[in-house]
């Protein structure tokens, strides 16, 4: 099976995705679009949280206790629940219909689903607004004198739950829709990753409800006090971070598809496991959230780091063949260099642009996550800003950039307007990218000397290393960066949904490497395998240098959890 | 049809998905590799952080669960689950034997430097007894009650002496909060969960004044919540 | 019936949740019910959805 060779890469016969898209019923169309503007919506209000309390923890706002803490929950809240959960609906929703190519099946459930979750988002954000913060983790414990924080929190989420598992019975429904009717056999890669990622989505809702009704139930005094929090919480956030990177994975195939117009050279089938992989992966590979709890046994503790390793094995899968196909299309129809096939791709549409940094991003990102999983650093690192300072090469480079992509190909088919100035927006990832390197570097390293996450000031009367301010200060700056160039994708994002411009004549020219001469594959493609072992190397380096800071400490330590 | 390079075959592929698993070998090198193979614990002999010494531990939650034992003998034996009642008075005792005059606590303080006079009830007694045979012998550590609570540490300033173990008990008492201790070009992070007592032998081998301050969000006033470790 | 190999990779993620979530249930000691439910749950859903993959086929097959 390794030596099959395809003379030219399989090139998808249907219509682009933005003509497919273009011809959605009208109905579909409007839901999409309101669920695009209510996950942009979270977005924008996510980015001013964040921005204030980065400058907050730079102390160049002078925010403390209960005001600073509000914003931080509207921030997390907003973005990591509203922003990631609505555009994964939303683009679950979209890629399925286009998929089916006559829109979406149980339409009335998909409206459901979309009333549900801006209900919750309604109500979240209120709450967060006016209630006693309890940032985007709704601990109960810190409310356990007012209850109806607890309460209007946890119903945000369960209804933000609900109305996700709503529309992905509908995404599902719309997927199955043309094998029921006897057109197709199969899946393509894309549409089984679609049915996969939402069956997902609704397992992320039985999460949810499994740590946040409790505490609804108790507000209403309907149950015990919701005591085991922490860990129903450490269930769901697992689930969570997970889902949106399978999502991105998606859209990268989608991207590629779209822009490049070539597909896996490996087959569907090996794509197809990958996006398995993503769901085999998810539940063995969670404990190491959970490596300083003190309840955790130290037996857990070994085998949850242990399968931890396994954690990026369906990224990395994926990235090689996206990356492996893309490269032999490219030398196939005569790139040469090591690097010059790269030249070949569409990087003036920032669609494009997105996508590349986001796998920069990537690639830094998991560097720095390879660290934690690892059970001995865990006392070093964990509740501290390295946590922070790496997540959001995730959350933001890979996951937004990644989402922020698909709209600049998807708003402009699904609303005839044409994307706002394409030749500003291509040059901002460049510019998030050297913004979060700053700010990811300096809040590594203030991790890493112990400056505590979602603390305001880290002076510690007197009491803390004089560099802790200094590095707090300079994620101010990197914050400031990314925030800005972010804010301005996001606005030509927001300013192509509101455009009813008549329909761009030209659509964004793309590369054509479809039809390539005969041979894909015949010679090396180096880049996947390179970037790889580059990768090794850091997470070598960032492993080793962390040891020797934990064993250079003047403190010998023994038995990590309580005494048994 | 021509054949495929190796780097275009779908098992090279799949390879390079499982590729980050070879961080195992750095792990390894650390004594930090789960696995019996590859990489030996001596490596690793700064950070002891198996826990040695308490052999057949029962699974699950020891501390809740384990049957009331009298006051006083939890302590030294190998077993040292303790229930929340009984850290809170073994706390108790430690503050009310060892808090000096300037409010600092130190276990190594005599009896005599108690501020003030009699000691409270027999349980405590019992407690002083161990604490003092741990004294004695330089090797045994000595136990050390760390109490947390919004927005506080009980005792706030220990005074401790360096190349000493201390075997230290901690507990959050109300919500969870977080007992970390900055120890110069890094912190060590300690979790508490409330009504969870969490027991860490410690040696500190240079003198100094240690930070220690709350890592888990416990309200408006965290970042407020800090203590003091002294160790002269 | 023939098992494709959607429907298996299907299958599989059940079965390897459902193992997880069999591992939690019976030993209690490692204290975490959630994930009895949780991933449990999560197989029982594959399952299922295994189930409507099958059964479209045959609806598309009879029809
Ligand atoms: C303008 C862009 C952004 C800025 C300046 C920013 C800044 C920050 C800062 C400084 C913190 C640290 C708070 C602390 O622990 O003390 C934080 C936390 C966080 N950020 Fe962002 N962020 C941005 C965008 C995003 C995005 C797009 C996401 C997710 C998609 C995200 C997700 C999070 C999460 C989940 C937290 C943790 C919140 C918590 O600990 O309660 N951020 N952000
Ligand atoms: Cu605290």
């Amino acid at each position: 099976m390794d030596c099959i060779s395809t003379p030219v890469a399989t090139a998808d016969t249907r219509p682009r995705l933005t003509a497919r898209l273009a011809a959605l019923p009208r109905g579909d169309a409007s839901l999409f679009r309101l669920l695009f503007g209510a996950a942009l919506l979270a977005l924008a209000l996510g980015l001013a949280g964040g921005f204030v309390t980065a400058l907050a923890r730079a102390r160049a706002l002078n925010l403390f206790g209960d005001d600073a803490y509000r914003v931080l929950t509207l921030h997390g809240v907003s973005v990591f629940f509203y922003w990631l959960y609505l555009i994964q609906a939303a683009l679950l929703l979209v890629l399925a219909a286009a998929e089916n190519g006559r829109g979406l099946a149980l339409r009335p459930l998909a409206w459901l689903g979309a009333a549900l979750m801006l209900a919750g988002f309604a109500a979240s954000e209120w709450i967060s607004a006016i209630g006693t913060p309890l940032l985007y983790d709704g601990s109960p414990e810190l409310a356990v004198d007012d209850p109806r924080s607890v309460g209007v929190f946890a119903l945000g989420y369960l209804l933000l739950s609900a109305g996700l598992a709503a529309a992905a019975v509908s995404g599902i429904a719309t997927l199955l829709q043309p094998r029921r009717r006897g057109e197709a056999e199969a899946f393509s890669a894309i549409g089984f990753a679609l049915f996969a990622w939402a069956g997902f989505l609704i397992v992320s809702a039985i999460a949810a409800t499994n740590a946040f009704l409790p505490g609804l139930l108790w507000a209403l005094g309907a149950g015990p006090f919701p005591a085991d929090h922490g860990t129903e919480w450490h269930i769901l956030f697992h689930n969570l971070h997970y889902l949106p990177l399978m999502a991105t994975v998606l859209v990268w195939y989608v991207l590629t598809q779209h822009l490049t117009g070539v597909t896996s050279i490996h087959g569907a089938r090996l794509s197809k496991i990958v996006f398995a992989a993503y769901l085999v992966f998810v539940p063995p590979t969670s404990l190491y959230h959970m490596f300083l709890e003190p309840n955790l046994s130290e037996s857990v503790r070994v085998v949850g780091s242990l399968l931890s390793l396994f954690v990026s094995v369906p990224t990395l899968a994926a990235f090689a063949i996206i990356v492996s196909s893309l490269e032999a299309s490219a030398r196939a129809r005569g790139a040469t260099g090591l690097f010059g096939w790269m030249k070949g791709l569409p990087w003036r549409n920032p669609a494009m642009a997105n996508m590349g940094w986001a796998v920069v991003n990537m690639l830094v990102g998991i560097t720095f996550a390879f660290v934690l999983i690892q059970e001995k650093l865990a006392p070093m690192l964990s509740d501290t800003f390295f946590v922070p300072g790496y997540f959001h090469f995730f959350a933001v480079g890979v996951l937004t950039q990644t989402f922020l992509a698909a709209l600049m190909v998807i708003l402009p088919a699904l609303g005839g307007g044409a994307l706002w100035r394409p030749d500003l927006l291509r040059r901002m990832p460049a510019l998030v990218t050297l913004g979060l390197l700053i700010f990811g570097t300096a809040g590594i390293a203030a991790g890493v000397m112990g400056v505590p996450r979602r603390v305001f000031d880290v002076g510690y009367g007197g009491m803390a290393p004089a560099a802790w301010p200094v590095l707090m200060a300079l994620v101010g700056v990197g914050a400031t960066l990314f925030a800005v160039a972010l804010s301005v994708s996001v606005y030509g994002v927001v300013r192509t949904l509101l455009s009813r411009r008549a329909p761009a004549t030209a659509e964004s020219r793309r590369v054509d490497w479809t039809d390539g001469q005969r041979g894909v594959g015949a010679v090396p493609a180096w880049t996947g395998p390179l970037s790889v072992a580059v990768l090794i190397a850091t997470m070598y380096v960032a492993t080793i240098v962390a040891f020797e800071i934990i064993q250079s400490l003047p403190i010998v330590a023994i038995g990590g959890g309580h005494g048994h | 049809m021509s054949e495929r390079h190796v780097t275009t075959r779908r098992g090279f592929i799949a390879a390079l998905g499982f590729s980050a698993v070879s961080l195992y070998g750095a792990w390894a090198a650390y004594g930090a590799a789960p696995l019996p193979f590859g990489g030996h614990k001596g490596a690793a002999a700064s950070e002891p952080d198996a826990h040695d010494g308490h052999g057949g531990g029962h699974g699950g939650h020891g501390a809740a669960e384990a049957p009331a034992e009298p006051a006083g003998h939890a302590g030294h034996g190998a077993a040292a689950g303790m229930t929340p009642e009984e850290f809170r008075s073994a706390h108790d005792a430690f503050v009310e034997r060892f808090t000096q005059k300037d409010g600092s606590a130190d276990p190594h303080a005599a009896v005599e430097a108690h501020a003030h006079g009699g000691h409270g009830h027999a349980g405590a007694g019992h407690d002083h007894a161990s604490m003092g045979a741990a004294m004695v012998a330089a090797a045994e550590p000595v136990d050390v009650y760390l109490m947390a609570q919004k927005f506080a540490y009980s005792p706030d300033v220990l005074r401790l002496k360096a190349g000493q173990p201390y075997r230290f008990r901690m507990m959050a008492d109300d919500i969870t909060h977080g007992a970390s201790i900055q120890l110069g070009s890094a912190s060590r992070i300690i979790r508490l969960r409330p009504n969870v007592v969490t027991e860490q032998t410690i040696t500190f081998t240079k003198p100094g004044a240690y930070l220690v301050y709350c890592t888990v969000y416990c309200g408006p006033a965290h970042d407020a919540m800090q203590g003091r470790i002294v160790v002269g | 019936m023939k098992m494709t190999e959607e429907l298996w990779l299907v299958v599989a993620i059940a079965a390897v949740w459902a193992a997880l979530a069999a591992v939690y249930a019976l030993v209690p000691s490692l204290g975490m019910p959630g994930y009895v439910r949780v991933w449990g749950g999560g197989a029982a859903l594959f399952l299922l959805l295994a189930a409507v993959l099958a059964a479209a086929g045959w609806t598309a097959r009879r029809g």
